[in-house]
């Protein structure tokens, strides 16, 4: 049971840079909990609060928008979750 | 009808065969606002002036500074201190004097988005924040004009096209506000997003190939990569929902 986390540009800072993590879990909370683990330093980066994303992170699942209620969303073997930054420049 | 004039400029694109002289005259008689005259704004109404669209209205409330110049490439250093949009239609009127160019000078708001972006047949944004989009999309849902999103920061951008009552709209992605920061951006990168929206809107004119819609394209310049995503609409979706079609499952994925 594998899953695939895409890491933003700007949060590599957190993961020794890499792009992509392998994470376990069954939803997607359980994925970016396991990243956490691994890089603690994503914690920050990613949640407001506990099982409160910021505003401005997006979650993909398999190319496809998870929202809302991203964390709760089951994921499988060979899943690919992806973690965007909306973008607010012009 | 196209003038003898127009044939000649617009040849090698009438030569097109999803264009031709028959999506030209489509063009010629298009309406397009364009929110915002900055480092979005500056590709996408070059773009749209040399492809020869009949009307484009540019409003921006803003004069131009230094700081500007590293990527607005409408506004030139002679330009500094002068209101943006005069300095657009100059601009836009030397490079195409067959486009009509509207200029207003407003500060975009509930109270005046409905009346600055009458009489157009598209809405493009090309806004540096979030708050004024989310008023962009929620008149183009409510006045059923198509609004073509694109933001960007640093190397990287992002593009969808919303077609109001068919497509989610970039209210169906969010989440909460969120702080409004300066933001770090090299020319480049407004000018491959900006090209993509100029793009969108021609193709949504002219009514061909296949749009933007359901699909939030990223592009990652770091590595010159482009990720798409599909975004669906969100039943809860406070500017375009309750839910059109009844196919749309409470969970905002497609049902059955």
């Amino acid at each position: 049971m594998s899953v695939k986390v895409h890491v933003h540009a700007t949060h590599r800072q957190f993961t020794n840079g890499l792009e992509v993590v392998d994470v376990q879990g069954n939803t997607v909370g359980e994925c970016l909990d396991h990243l956490i683990e691994q890089f603690p330093g994503m914690e920050k980066a990613l949640f407001a609060k506990k099982d409160k994303l910021h505003n401005i992170v997006e979650v993909y699942l398999n190319h496809a928008s998870a929202h809302p209620n991203e964390l709760v969303k089951p994921v499988k073997d060979g899943d690919e979750i992806h973690l965007v930054i909306m973008l607010a420049g012009g | 009808m196209l003038t003898l004039s127009e044939r000649e400029r617009y040849d090698r694109q009438i030569m097109i065969r999803e264009i031709g002289q028959e999506g030209q005259e489509r063009l010629k008689r298009a309406r397009v606002a364009i929110a915002g005259t900055g480092g979005l704004g500056s590709p996408i109404a070059i773009y749209l002036s040399a492809a020869g669209i009949g009307m484009i209205r540019v409003i921006d409330h803003d004069q131009v500074t230094l700081s500007n110049l590293n990527r607005q490439i409408l506004h030139w250093e002679e330009d500094i201190g002068r209101k943006k949009v005069d300095s657009a239609r100059t601009k836009l009127r030397n490079l195409n004097s067959g486009v009509e160019i509207e200029a207003i000078e407003e500060t975009i708001t509930e109270n005046n988005v409905s009346q600055l972006v009458d009489g157009c047949d598209v809405i493009v944004d090309a806004m540096d924040n979030l708050p004024t989009r989310y008023v962009l999309n929620r008149c183009a849902i409510e006045r059923n004009i198509p609004f073509f999103y694109g933001a960007v920061s640093g190397f990287e951008g992002r593009v969808m096209t919303i077609i109001p009552r068919e497509s989610a709209c970039l209210r169906c992605m969010y989440r909460g506000p969120v702080s409004e920061e300066k933001f770090p951006v090299i020319g480049v990168t407004p000018a491959v997003i900006g090209c993509i929206q100029a793009t969108e809107v021609i193709k949504y004119l002219l009514g061909v190939g296949k749009l933007l819609t359901n699909r939030l394209l990223i592009y990652d310049g770091l590595k010159i990569a482009f990720s798409e995503f599909t975004v669906n609409k969100n039943p809860n979706c406070d500017h375009c929902g309750p839910p059109l079609t009844p196919s749309l499952s409470p969970s905002g994925e497609r049902g059955g």
